[in-house]
């Protein structure tokens, strides 16, 4: 009989929950807490849970708290669809993320089939929007606009022997065989094309490769680890061919990595980092993290899931519903010039983001990031 | 030509390190047949304790670069020396008489526990060493360009093995060893201390790894709290490659499974690396089950 009692109260405690979450929206945050991926993800918690905060000091959206529901996806594939499935089970009203474009692309079948928007913030690979799921969105640009100025820029510095490295995964193929594509069609050739193994120490044998092909520049398309890796390697053999590398480099762990020495001259397209944002909204964010954890956040990456976060809550509160079909609709059709953090957003069909280029950085002497137009 | 020995020097540094770190799984494997999985985290631990111990003490100001480095390599392979040992205890010694598919799950456990714990404390970004300490000339033989600390890295390696192989060999301790490895009971009739034996494989084995680690760190730079996986899952191959549980086979198969890497990914494609260094390890296992140098029908886990 007690059994049965402590049962009974164990289960209407466990009820309990959604009961009282009526007072609340969930919305649940899918991100790369551990795992090689982790630094962004932390990020993008601290910065979504940052604008939750201060949307529930405001009174919260509709008169309701929002509440955010975070999801560890490891960065990596199988986490992911885990990590998906608890949210989807937690009844969030849509879910912010994730970073890299194969995880993303996990995830996204998942979503799809339960009705869930998605907005991811870091997946830039072109082939995630193409496939018609009508809840995704991202509030990152594509790699199709991103391999385009990248070859811009390598012919505008008149390279015409020009090697491609990517790293396997979604993204990074994806912005390579982009690359390849324009290259192809112009005057340049691309002299080499191939894949590291990421999470690696040591790339000497591919960089040993690359000088025997002798190319004028090579473009990395992969994550900002193992740029640093290759620049440091790069520095200590001897090579001096220029590097320039995707947006996936836009981090401040890559200087740290490389050392100053060897970061020196890289280049990298990327949306302005946080530093070089333009508007007031992103002043004003700058200054609250700031507040918070005392440091500027590293990458805009996590900046884009709390833009994520904001055209979600606006709407909510602009369509007064969280249901999907309303608030997919009105991010598509409703939403025009959005002041968000990292410059004007619109969606377009498919729900990619549109206007906002890329921007080329270069890193200077001391390791900075420097705007370069 | 030049490319061809220019990628030998790098497959056999990048093989003098999956070596050190096989040696940990072999030695744990042939004392108590069980895969060390949380061995390639030890690794990772001596790499980020070498990181703090250079940043705390200073030891390159005060007694000079080479003094100072050798005594850190001390230092951290004594430290991770002893949390192998508390590994043992904590993780493995509990289950000795469990089935053995248990002690497998308390490894894979004890792996993600310090992975965790040294995200945890460290953070997840990837952390870098102090540069400058190390020379960074370059070294012109025979018209190969090979940077010293290549050099350094290989010769450690197999002066760290070279004295293991003299140890188990030529001393009483490596005797004892060597019997409980063959028949604990046996061992223990002829009046050796088996439970000391495994305490002091469990010793000498992260501590080699810790070194491995260590050395990773001063070379590459960069270390991160994954970094353990995939050196662990290249030096297992290792072992198996060499025959696990035979310790010139673990040298002999890290330093193949490296030189297999860099010529596969050299010669046939970057991005196939892997998978054709796993090929090459699944056409000898086909030829010789037992590995390289393996005796012993090496049992399935």
């Amino acid at each position: 009989m007690k059994k049965i009692l402590l049962l009974l109260v164990a289960a209407s405690l466990f009820w309990a929950g959604p009961v009282f979450s009526s007072d609340t929206i969930r919305i649940g945050l899918m991100c790369p807490l551990t795992g090689s991926w982790a630094s962004e993800g932390q990020d993008m918690r601290r910065i979504v849970e940052l604008l939750a905060d201060e949307i529930n000091e405001q009174g919260g959206i509709l008169g309701k708290t929002v509440e955010v529901v975070v999801a560890d996806d490891g960065g990596d594939p199988r986490t992911a669809a885990t990590a998906a499935q608890r949210l989807v089970q937690r009844d969030v009203v849509g879910v912010i993320g994730t970073y890299g474009s194969s995880i993303t692309e996990a995830s996204q079948n998942i979503y799809a089939a339960t009705g869930t928007l998605q907005i991811a913030n870091g997946s830039t690979s072109v082939r995630l929007s193409e496939k018609g799921l009508p809840y995704f969105f991202r509030t990152c640009p594509r790699d199709d606009e991103q391999g385009r100025v990248a070859v811009e820029t390598m012919l505008a510095d008149g390279h015409d022997k020009i090697a491609i490295l990517h790293d396997s995964t979604t993204y990074a193929r994806g912005l390579a065989d982009e690359a390849r594509a324009l290259i192809d069609a112009s005057a340049a050739e691309v002299v080499f094309f191939d894949a590291l193994t990421p999470g690696e120490q040591d790339y000497t044998t591919i960089l040993t490769q690359i000088r025997g092909n002798n190319p004028d520049v090579v473009f990395f398309t992969g994550y900002y680890p193992e740029a640093g890796m290759l620049l440091r390697q790069k520095l200590e053999m001897g090579l001096d061919t220029p590097f320039i590398g995707g947006d996936a480099n836009n981090n401040p762990d890559l200087v740290k990595i490389a050392g100053a020495r060897a970061g020196a001259g890289f280049r990298f397209l990327s949306p302005p980092v946080p530093g070089d944002l333009p508007s007031p909204e992103a002043k004003a964010f700058l200054d609250a993290y700031n507040e918070a954890y005392g440091q500027a956040p590293g990458s805009i990456w996590a900046v884009l899931a709390g833009d994520g976060f904001r055209v979600l809550a606006k709407a909510i509160e602009e369509t007064g519903s969280t249901d999907t079909d309303t608030i997919a609709d009105y991010l598509k059709n409703g939403l025009s010039e959005f002041p968000g953090l990292t410059g004007t957003i619109d969606f377009d069909d498919k729900g990619d983001r549109i206007g906002d280029v890329y921007r080329v950085y270069e890193v200077d002497d001391e390791g900075r990031f420097v705007l370069q137009m | 030509m030049e490319q061809f020995f220019t990628q030998l020097t790098n497959g056999l540094a990048v093989g003098g390190i999956y070596a050190l770190i096989a040696l940990g799984y072999t030695m744990v494997y042939g004392i108590l047949k069980l895969i060390n999985f949380a061995h390639g985290d030890l690794f990772t631990i001596g790499a980020y304790l070498g990181l703090t111990l250079l940043a705390s003490l200073a030891l390159t100001d005060t007694v000079g670069a080479v003094a100072g480095l050798l005594v850190l390599a001390v230092m951290v392979m004594g430290l991770v020396g002893v949390i192998g040992i508390l590994l043992d205890r904590a993780a493995y010694k509990p289950l000795r008489t469990s089935p053995r598919l248990s002690a497998v799950v308390s490894a894979l456990g004890a792996s993600i526990v310090f992975s965790n714990t040294i995200m945890l404390v460290y953070g997840p970004s990837p952390r870098v060493y102090p540069q400058g300490l190390l020379p960074t000339h370059v070294l012109d033989v025979f018209g190969l360009s090979i940077p010293v600390m290549r050099l350094v890295i290989l010769t450690t390696s197999l002066v760290l093995m070279v004295g293991l192989y003299i140890f188990i060999q030529k001393t009483r301790t490596g005797t004892a060893i060597r019997a409980a490895a063959i028949d604990q009971d046996a061992a223990r009739l002829m009046g050796i201390n088996v439970d000391r034996v495994i305490m002091l494989v469990f010793f000498i084995g992260p501590a080699l790894g810790g070194a491995a680690g260590l050395m990773v760190g001063l070379h590459y730079g960069q270390i991160n709290f994954t970094m353990g996986w995939l050196y662990g899952l290249k030096a297992f191959t290792a072992a198996i490659l060499g025959g696990i549980g035979n310790i010139p086979g673990a040298m002999v198969g890290g330093l193949l499974l490296g030189v297999i890497e860099s010529m596969g990914a050299a010669y046939i494609s970057n991005a196939w690396k892997d998978a054709i260094a796993f090929f090459v390890l699944i056409l000898i296992l086909i030829v010789r089950p037992t590995g390289l140098l393996g005796e012993r029908v090496a049992e399935k886990i």
